[in-house]
């Protein structure tokens, strides 16, 4: 089958939704499909620049190339669903979130004026109408899902995607806490780094790369932390495997993220997850006290619950295991069924 | 966003005046509301957009499209059949040319010749005998940016007319249904069926009065509760009458029900009926409170009606066999409290989900936001491409920039 997989690109960035399109793409190779990764650059401002993003989709053409038709096409992110194609699969990473629940917040884009307002709701009909389109509707976690349904009024099936392939092992219970992922505020990483003040007895290491990392070294240092944390930037598949392999837990605790790779990565590590009630996507494999600890998201909570898997190795590690049986059973095998059977 | 609002206000008794005593503190909360006085044209200094409640009653809206045809804005089509509103404010008022034109906008020649028939007394009156065949709605819709709709009906027949704007259908809100004790009736009943509202001939209380009598036969306990003007006492008598039962024993009318007893009273009931033909494509506020209020519904198989779910009512066609449908559903509700309880818990459901206040005020901040900013964002988009395409030496009757325009149109650019 000839497929098309579609995400935009953001130039110098990179996460997990681009991770997830290329991933996506070489496994639908591995299963001998003729397919390409199309991207194209995105910039989400100034005024209606980010509705301008969706028109550039909506005018690319693929419904054939070079004289052949394209049999498929697989949309995953903001604005790549509004390509105009017969048979459009989306598997929904996430929307323009700062147009609908961080709106208002401080990590929201549209301010009170008509125009924002407008462009606002603008991205909401097109949503409406491009995801509506749409053959079949997945979403990565149940958290993208009932935000579709709850703003848009759309259901989509939740499809959750495997992480990225690393030697995932456990070597030991280290005495540092790991945090992997983009350093931006909706991260969070703050709250760890503010714990950490609070109870001396952990160390952290920071896997990432991002806008807020000279906040973040400036608060360290502002906390006295500077011989108990490492920023050790974006690492490779090996050294990051290794750092899985010898922490004694992975903190996530992003604000309503919509999925995250990282707890799945973690268990695989059988490394058990700290995590916060309001965390969003996480919350649907950390489950507290059987797979990891989801706590109030506040340094003291966080720093107890740090504490407490310090001193008991024992339990954090089975629930690392019962979350290692769950994050087995997501595979790509039964990701690329479903999007190609839909 | 400041927003001007033009509807009849509370105290005024209208269904149009209770639905924004409602809408208006809540919606209040979430954009800057300045009500507008009874009979100013004017819009208030720095208005971002204007809404305007219109309903088929001149007395109460004359004023409101007065101040729409003033200036333009966001119509709230309470009544898609606005002929009585029109000839209210043309013809009733001397305005004879006006309600011509009204007509020949809406139906051409012939519509110009009827009205004109009309006029020297040939024919009757329109909005008595036909009102629906000449809804007269482009009085207001050539004035409207945009139009909020509460049902699919309504949205359909304005696309059919033609309207090429933006149209936002937003379900009526529902009262917070209070908990109150049931109202004492004058008479002890094993089963209340009650209909409420303005009793005019499109509730059609003859077919239900027969209907009544025909389960009657089975439930001699069953009560009937008419609740609501009436035109006259005599024509309910000898309507009562004529279907073979007696008024004050298995039938009461209550009159008009003051508010504070509105709930009481529903309460009290055990299934409500809301008839009605012809349709001038109006939502019920009777209906939206008993769904409330959680107790099954039988209404007529048309416009809005038609779109309530078959798990909170049943639906009767208009048609022949009109009563006899009625009196099966009736016989149906009465005879079986299971049934009843399954219906009333799915109507409380169906209140909370669509037709909460909550949910109806964020639906109409979704509008008069896109309404407020709608053309500048438009204006914005098309700027920049309008850019790109002269840097790329296009023309501006090129096919690729008819392409965009489409691609903007699929988008609900």
């Amino acid at each position: 089958m000839r497929i098309v997989v579609c995400s935009p690109q953001v130039p110098f960035a990179r996460g997990g939704a681009e991770l997830l399109a290329e991933n996506l793409t070489a496994e639908l190779r591995r299963r001998d499909h003729d397919v390409d990764l199309v991207t194209m650059p995105f910039r989400w401002y100034p005024g209606t620049r980010v509705l301008t993003g969706a028109l550039l989709w909506r005018l690319a053409d693929l419904e054939e190339a070079d004289g052949r038709p394209i049999d498929l096409v697989i949309a995953t992110k903001f604005p790549s669903y509004a390509v105009r194609h017969p048979n459009k699969v989306v598997w929904l990473v996430h929307q323009f979130r700062q147009a609908y629940e961080l709106d208002g917040t401080e990590l929201g884009q549209f301010g009170p004026d008509p125009v924002d307002r407008a462009t606002r709701r603008s991205v909401h009909r097109l949503d409406e109408a491009v995801l509506g389109e749409a053959r079949a509707l997945f979403a990565i976690s149940q958290n993208v899902a009932d935000r579709l349904r709850r703003f848009n009024g759309l259901e989509a099936e939740v499809l959750p995607p495997p992480p990225q392939e690393l030697d995932y092992r456990f070597e030991q219970n280290g005495r540092f806490v790991l945090s992997v992922g983009r350093l931006d505020r909706a991260k969070r990483v703050d709250l760890l780094l503010r714990a950490a003040a609070a109870d001396t007895a952990f160390e952290i290491v920071v896997a990432g790369e991002g806008p807020d990392r000279d906040r973040l070294e400036g608060l360290a240092r502002e906390l006295g932390l500077d011989s108990r944390v490492r920023f050790a930037g974006r690492v490779d598949d090996d050294e990051l495997a290794r750092l899985y392999a010898t922490c004694l837990a992975v903190y996530y605790a992003p604000v309503d993220e919509d999925f995250g790779f990282v707890p799945y990565e973690a268990f695989r590590s059988e490394k058990t997850v700290v995590t916060t009630r309001d965390a969003g996507g996480p919350l649907e494999i950390v489950s507290d006290r059987q797979t990891g600890v989801v706590c109030e998201p506040e340094p003291g909570a966080i720093a107890e619950a740090v504490s407490w898997l310090g001193a008991h190795p024992d339990e954090a590690r089975a629930w690392a295991r019962s979350g290692k049986e769950l994050a087995e059973r997501v595979t790509w095998d039964a990701v690329v069924d479903r999007l190609l059977s839909s | 966003m400041k927003v001007a609002y033009f509807s009849p206000m509370p105290p005024e008794r209208t269904g149009i005046a209770d639905y924004s005593g409602l809408l208006v503190p809540a919606l209040r909360e979430r954009v800057d509301l300045d009500i507008v006085r009874r009979g100013t044209r004017r819009l208030p200094r720095g208005t971002d957009v204007a809404l305007y409640h219109v309903g088929n009653n001149p007395d109460a809206h004359g004023w409101i499209v007065g101040a729409l045809r003033r200036n333009r804005g966001i119509v709230v089509l309470h009544d898609f059949v606005l002929h009585h509103l029109v000839a209210g404010l043309t013809f009733a008022r001397g305005d004879k040319e006006g309600y011509l034109d009204a007509m020949q906008r809406d139906a051409g020649t012939v519509g110009r010749l009827i009205a004109h028939g009309v006029a020297d007394g040939l024919l009757p009156p329109v909005w008595e005998s036909r009102p629906q065949e000449f809804p007269l709605v482009h009085s207001v819709l050539d004035h409207a940016d945009g139009v909020i709709v509460h049902s699919r009906y309504v949205e359909d027949e304005v696309r059919a007319r033609g309207y090429p704007g933006p149209i936002w259908r937003i379900p009526m809100p529902t009262w917070p249904a209070p908990d109150v004790e049931p109202l004492r009736l004058p008479r002890d009943a094993s089963v209340v069926i009650g209909c409420f509202g303005n009793l005019n001939p499109a509730k059609r209380l003859p077919q239900l009065l027969r209907a009544f009598a025909e389960v009657r036969r089975g439930h001699p306990e069953a009560l009937l509760v008419i609740a609501g003007g009436i035109s006259s006492r005599h024509e309910l008598d000898l309507h009562v009458t004529e279907s073979g039962l007696q008024l004050d024993e298995s039938v009461i009318h209550l009159g008009y029900v003051e508010e504070d007893d509105i709930w009481p009273l529903l309460a009290a009931c055990d299934v409500l009926v809301s008839l009605r033909f012809p349709t001038m494509g109006e939502t019920s506020g009777s209906v939206i409170r008993t769904l409330a209020v959680g107790r099954p519904l039988v209404v007529s198989d048309v416009g809005w009606f038609s779109e309530l779910p078959d798990s909170v009512a049943a639906k009767v066609p208009v048609d022949e066999s009109e009563v006899d449908t009625l009196s099966a559903f009736l016989e149906l509700l009465v005879s079986d409290p299971v049934l009843r309880a399954r219906m009333g818990n799915a109507a409380r459901e169906l209140a909370v989900r669509e037709h909460g206040l909550d949910h109806v005020v964020d639906r109409y901040v979704a509008a008069l936001e896109e309404a407020a900013g709608r053309d500048a964002v438009r204006n914005a988009l098309r700027s920049d491409l309008a850019r790109a395409g002269v840097e790329l030496g296009l023309d501006a009757r090129s096919r690729e920039l008819d392409e965009l325009v489409a691609s903007m149109r699929e988008l609900d650019l």
